[in-house]
């Protein structure tokens, strides 16, 4: 396992010169998180001349069905086909990176999981039939095994070119499994939950954005998804109970990007938050209803 | 061996229960329970690669380390017969004799020669289910030597006690 | 650091009264001197210590009603500038930033450099420190600074610092200073201190650079009246915060209760989000991360901010001491109030509220601590309006250490027992060389090193080097052998950074800083017998102090070797292992996990060597290294061999990244395992040792 996630350090030190063969695919996703790559620019060329990138349809012409040293893997497992590929993708590298919301938690899309994928399809499309989905959009870990996993919506770059250079140099990446919160103090950005009474997730979510949204004033959507232990129920029974918001509107925070990972999605399940239209997460302050 | 007269088996015996009393096994135990014990003992000696018990197989010697070392092995098809532990002297073999259902849980080699104090298994059955004061005093020994294995047993199962796995990331 | 007061200054007598205008010659006069005057602002709804230009940037008529979990900023008007008492930020933004670059290294080939990084010390002026923040500053000088190793750039910087106090005249629904002893009055500390009341200042000074920016403002005399204001001001102000929390041998009672059920149902409401700690002026603990370019050859590392409450803070190759939320507040909380004072002789807590305010579910450690320690002094906490938890679970009622037959060892120095030998040299950082390597076991190698620096090589038994590589975290490696010109570290690939060391070629380079730690204490064992236990990769360690034992062999009685592995392939030093048991003074016992037919000998955990044996440990002193459940089962086992617990020694290991009791992640109840250990007495250990998530 310690070789394989240094492939580069690997051929070098054989004294090759060829480059790892670098992947990059996509499932059912908006494609952000594969810009996040190409928006590295400088540093993206400085990658190329570490990697061959054999196959990434955004980028290049060169095309490659495997084998792969290093495969990026963006988006959701929505159609049958999608279900077929990345089992075959999983073969043909020895280390598959998820990037982004949809690939390591479902995405958004994931919310229709909690209704009927077929009603969906006949209020949406005119021939529904000619549509094949499945009734779940689910991350790549429900199918393959996963080597690692870059969060976000989109991922960070930061995050990308840390993960990038552990397998140059062969360290651990340093991607930290800590709330949002420290970065937020870190950086000196006021606790928009304290200060400004607003729905925040930053506490059970994981950080690597660098507080981005609390930074503008306004509540984490959690779309790095839940952190190690997020006690996603004591920040929900404390909306409830301390700050009086109503159960579907504590749900509908929960209803966002990393919805279908738990434990948000058994927040998402017991409190509703998905059925009807409602305050979008990480919205406005709550009804100052309690008496401190 | 010498036909046994009443003279040659008490020397015998008395001489078995001496070995007996200095063995950690017998240490503990009363002089009547000693002297049953050693009625029912003979000396016997397994020769370096010889098979006591077989794992799975029917139990019937329980007995005593006097020298030498015992090696209780398991098959593990892909990697053969390990050894999971050792019987030091001292100590005892055959548990399973004296304990339902009567299966072998390893197979028992001596891997050196070893004197041990052997005990035909359905004679030690019959004299502890006759006997409760010899099956009082017996028991709990053997309990004792079990349990200190299976407190072993789980400390390497957890393999916490000497290594842990290599992480990649 | 604040210089000292001179005898002439007298820093509770009032010299002086500014007028409320005058405060920007007091400004001028700051920056005249070169400082920057950091002061309160408005900033997002919040008060943010931030750069001021002049008194208008001052958040002048500004209130925050504070309580758990809720901080509101009200404009009232009026012209008072700092009734806003303490917001989310701390000085210690300033005397110790959350991110810092602390090294540069630089790896070509085999060759590698690490030089410091540069951080020049600016100087400063802090506008507004109340009471409360006064000793905090002196709460992390005395952490950074008066410890073995002293954080130099904190010292250059806090040596830059200005200190312009306030008292508080207002105070917040979650102030407690009172009763930390903190506050609201400020006494000593600062170069000047500032009383406000309506037209103007009460002006104190507390040193001579105080004394200097004194003369050069238009100063009016004092007025009984105003005097007077100002005394009564503050000590209404204590009245209103009365005394919340009974701190009357609070570290004993906290100390008691660590079983207490209460910690669970805190972690039922506990996020483990780390905002108290960040927001609190007191707490040290940081982290260092690599930065470095795509090759890792050019690598920048960079210190900063972390918490207790982090995944990653108690976490090991192999494990996390604190796995769960409620071993991270307990250890938060105890630390705090209890373990501090064992470590700086002080509390951790200053009283200023700001983990209350700050805490998204408003968390009250007011409340948690009534709720744990109990009270000596009654029902105190019903004194204040504390929020009840939303979901209250029936708990048993705190333990007085008074009631219970022993007091708990925690929360005195230990007794009786040997200390460890101290570090005798300072540490120093080298870059050694590798001259050549042994493997010893498939994932174990041995590398012997030349190019040490003299200190590290006069080492003792028992102490360790952190090894680092650019682009990689630092690692601590036991010293496995001091040699005329050099050491050897033996090395377990257990992770990425580990893994790349043992891929070190000869003539490579890496850098060591050491010596840290207490070694293994030989003297202890001169007249005695000694019984060596230790499983695994535990052998490094011990060899040394098995080398020491051996160059003086005549002063030990017995002297037993006790050594399991988990298979013969894994046993380290193999020759040596020969050799040793080839000696007619020393006896030596092997023993591993499971074996193939080729091994004929025993096999069995380590502490089967020794159950049964006949000898009496009543003069015997232990040493003891491996997984610390092996340490644990042998302890036990050796106690059944009649050896005391005060004459046996084990050597603990927890996440470190510093090695030198800084960063705050090896602490285990009161102790600092790379500073005061990591040998340790186990009798040293009792109420630790062995108990779950500390």
């Amino acid at each position: 396992m310690i070789e394989r996630v240094s492939p580069v350090r690997r051929a070098r030190e054989a004294g090759s010169s060829i480059r790892p063969r670098l992947g990059v695919v996509k499932f059912a996703s908006c494609d952000g998180c594969q810009l996040t790559l190409l928006d590295l620019e400088d540093e993206f060329l400085a990658l190329t001349e570490r990697f061959e990138i054999v196959e990434f349809a955004e980028a290049t012409t060169n095309r490659s069905d495997g084998p792969y040293d290093v495969l990026l893997v963006e988006g959701s497992i929505s159609t049958p086909e999608q279900a077929e590929e990345i089992v075959r993708l999983r073969r043909q590298t020895p280390l598959l990176v998820t990037i982004g919301a949809c690939a390591t938690a479902g995405g958004i899309q994931a919310l229709r999981n909690w209704g009927d994928e077929t009603d969906f399809r006949a209020a949406v499309y005119a021939h529904p039939e000619y549509i094949e989905s499945l009734a779940f959009a689910t991350p790549i870990s429900d199918h393959v095994a996963v080597d690692a996993e870059l969060r976000g919506c989109p991922i960070d770059p930061g995050q990308l070119v840390e993960l990038l250079t552990s397998l140059i140099v062969g360290r651990r990446p340093q991607l930290p499994d800590e709330s949002v919160c420290l970065e937020c103090k870190r950086r000196n950005a006021v606790c928009v939950a304290v200060a400004g009474g607003f729905a925040c997730l930053g506490p059970v979510t994981r950080t690597g954005c660098g507080a981005l949204c609390p930074a503008y004033g306004r509540g984490c959507y959690g779309c790095f998804g839940p952190r190690e232990q997020a006690n996603a129920r004591g920040l929900a029974r404390h909306l409830q109970v301390v700050e009086g918001r109503a159960p579907a509107d504590v749900g509908r925070l929960f209803a966002g990007f990393t919805a279908y990972s738990e434990p948000f999605r058994s927040m998402v399940t017991e409190l509703g938050g998905v059925a009807a239209p409602g305050v979008a997460p990480g919205g406005g302050p709550a009804r100052e209803s309690h008496d401190a | 061996m010498t036909s046994p007269s009443p003279d040659n088996a008490n020397d015998e015996q008395k001489a078995l229960a001496t070995t007996l009393r200095a063995t950690w096994f017998g240490a503990s135990l009363d002089d009547p329970t000693i002297g049953r014990l050693s009625a029912l003992a003979r000396r016997r000696t397994a020769k370096a690669g010889e098979v006591l018990l077989v794992e799975g197989g029917r139990s019937d010697e329980f007995g005593v380390v006097v020298t030498g070392r015992l090696a209780l092995r398991m098959l593990v098809p892909e990697r053969g017969m390990v050894t999971i532990l050792t019987v030091e002297p001292g100590d005892l073999y055959g548990w399973s004799a004296i304990a339902a259902p009567q299966r072998a849980t390893s197979t028992v080699v001596a891997i050196e020669p070893s004197e041990l104090i052997a005990f035909d298994g359905m004679d030690l059955r019959l004299a502890l289910a006759e006997d409760d004061r010899l099956a009082a005093a017996l028991y709990p020994r053997v309990l004792e030597a079990v349990s200190r294995r299976l407190s072993a047993t789980r400390l390497q199962l957890l393999d916490l006690f000497t290594h842990r796995e290599p992480e990649a990331w | 650091m604040v210089s000292a007061p001179v005898a002439t200054v007298d820093p509770t007598e009032p010299i002086g009264f500014l007028p409320r205008p005058e405060l920007d010659r007091l400004i001028e006069a700051l920056q005249a001197d070169g400082r920057r005057v950091i002061g309160p602002t408005i900033a997002d709804g919040a008060v943010v210590y931030d750069e001021i230009a002049s008194q208008a940037d001052l958040p002048a008529g500004w209130r925050a009603d504070q309580a758990p979990g809720r901080y509101r900023l009200e404009h009232r008007g009026g012209v008072r500038l700092f009734d806003y008492v303490v917001g989310p930020t701390a000085w210690k933004r300033f005397t110790f930033p959350p991110r810092v670059p602390i090294t540069v290294g630089h790896r070509d080939g085999g060759a590698v450099t690490f030089t410091a990084a540069e951080r020049p010390a600016t100087p400063l002026a802090f506008l507004g420190v109340r009471g409360c923040e006064l000793a905090a500053l002196g709460i992390q000088d005395t952490v950074l600074m008066a410890g073995p190793a002293v954080d130099s750039d904190y010292a250059a910087q806090r040596a830059e610092v200005l200190i312009v106090a306030v008292e508080c005249v207002t105070a917040a629904s979650t102030c407690f200073c009172t009763s930390m002893g903190t506050g609201p009055e400020v006494r000593s500390g600062f170069d000047l201190a500032l009383t406000e009341l309506d037209d103007g200042f009460i002006v104190r000074v507390g040193s001579p650079a105080g004394a200097d920016l004194a003369t050069r403002l238009s100063l009016a005399p004092v007025e009984p009246e105003r005097r007077a204001e100002a005394t009564a001001a503050v000590a209404a102000t204590r009245r209103s915060i009365g005394d919340p929390v009974d701190t009357d041998g609070l570290p004993a009672r906290l100390l008691a209760n660590l079983d207490n059920p209460h910690w669970a149902e805190v972690a039922e409401r506990c996020l483990a989000c780390a905002n108290c700690t960040l927001v609190c002026p007191t707490c040290f603990c940081t982290s260092v991360g690599q930065r470095s370019d795509l090759d890792g050859q050019e690598s920048v590392a960079e210190r900063a901010w972390d918490s207790c409450f982090t995944a990653g803070f108690a976490r090991v190759a192999g494990g996390n001491f604190r796995p769960r939320t409620q071993d991270r507040y307990r250890q938060w909380l105890t630390h705090k109030f209890a373990t501090w004072w064992d470590q700086f002789g002080s509390s951790g807590c200053v009283g200023c509220g700001r983990c209350i305010t700050w805490c998204p579910v408003g968390i009250d450690v007011r409340a948690e601590l009534y709720a744990i320690a109990g009270s000596r002094s009654g029902a105190r906490a019903a004194a204040i309006a504390i929020q009840p938890p939303p979901t209250p679970t029936p708990v048993g009622p705190p333990v007085d250490p008074a009631t219970m037959p022993h007091p708990p060892a925690l929360a005195t120095a230990p007794a009786v027992a040997a200390a460890p030998k101290a570090p005798t040299s300072p540490v120093r950082a080298c870059i050694a060389r590798v001259v050549s390597t042994r493997p010893e076991s498939p994932d174990t190698t041995t590398l012997v090193l030349t190019d040490v620096d003299p200190a590290i090589v006069a080492g003792l038994p028992g102490q360790f080097v952190m090894a680092a590589l650019p682009a990689f975290s630092a690692a601590p490696i036991s010293i496995s052998r001091y040699r005329p010109d050099g050491i050897e570290l033996t090395i377990r690939a257990a992770g990425p950074a580990t893994a790349a060391i043992t891929q070190l070629g000869r003539g490579d380079q890496l850098q060591l800083r050491g010596p840290m730690g207490r070694g293994w204490p030989v003297e202890a064992a001169y007249g005695h017998d000694v019984a060596i236990v230790t499983g695994g990769i535990g052998l490094a360690p011990l060899r040394p102090l098995i080398d020491a034992i051996l160059a003086e062999r005549e002063r030990f009685g017995d002297v037993r070797l006790y050594y399991g592995a988990r298979t013969w392939h894994d046993q380290l030093y193999g020759d040596e292992l020969d050799t040793w048991a080839g000696r007619p003074d020393l006896e030596v016992a092997l023993t591993v996990d499971r074996a193939g037919p080729e091994w004929f000998g025993r096999v069995g955990i380590v502490t089967h060597l020794f159950d049964r044996a006949t000898w009496d440990g009543s003069n015997t002193v232990a040493y003891v290294c491996g997984p610390e459940r092996m340490m644990q089962a042998t302890v036990e086992t050796l106690g059944d061999r009649w050896v005391a617990q005060d004459r046996i020694w084990v050597t603990l290991e927890r996440h470190m990244e510093c090695g030198v009791g800084l960063c705050g992640h090896c602490q285990m109840g009161r102790y600092f395992v790379c500073r005061d250990g990591p040998v340790f007495n186990v009798a040293a250990l009792e109420g630790i040792f062995g108990r779950e998530g500390i």
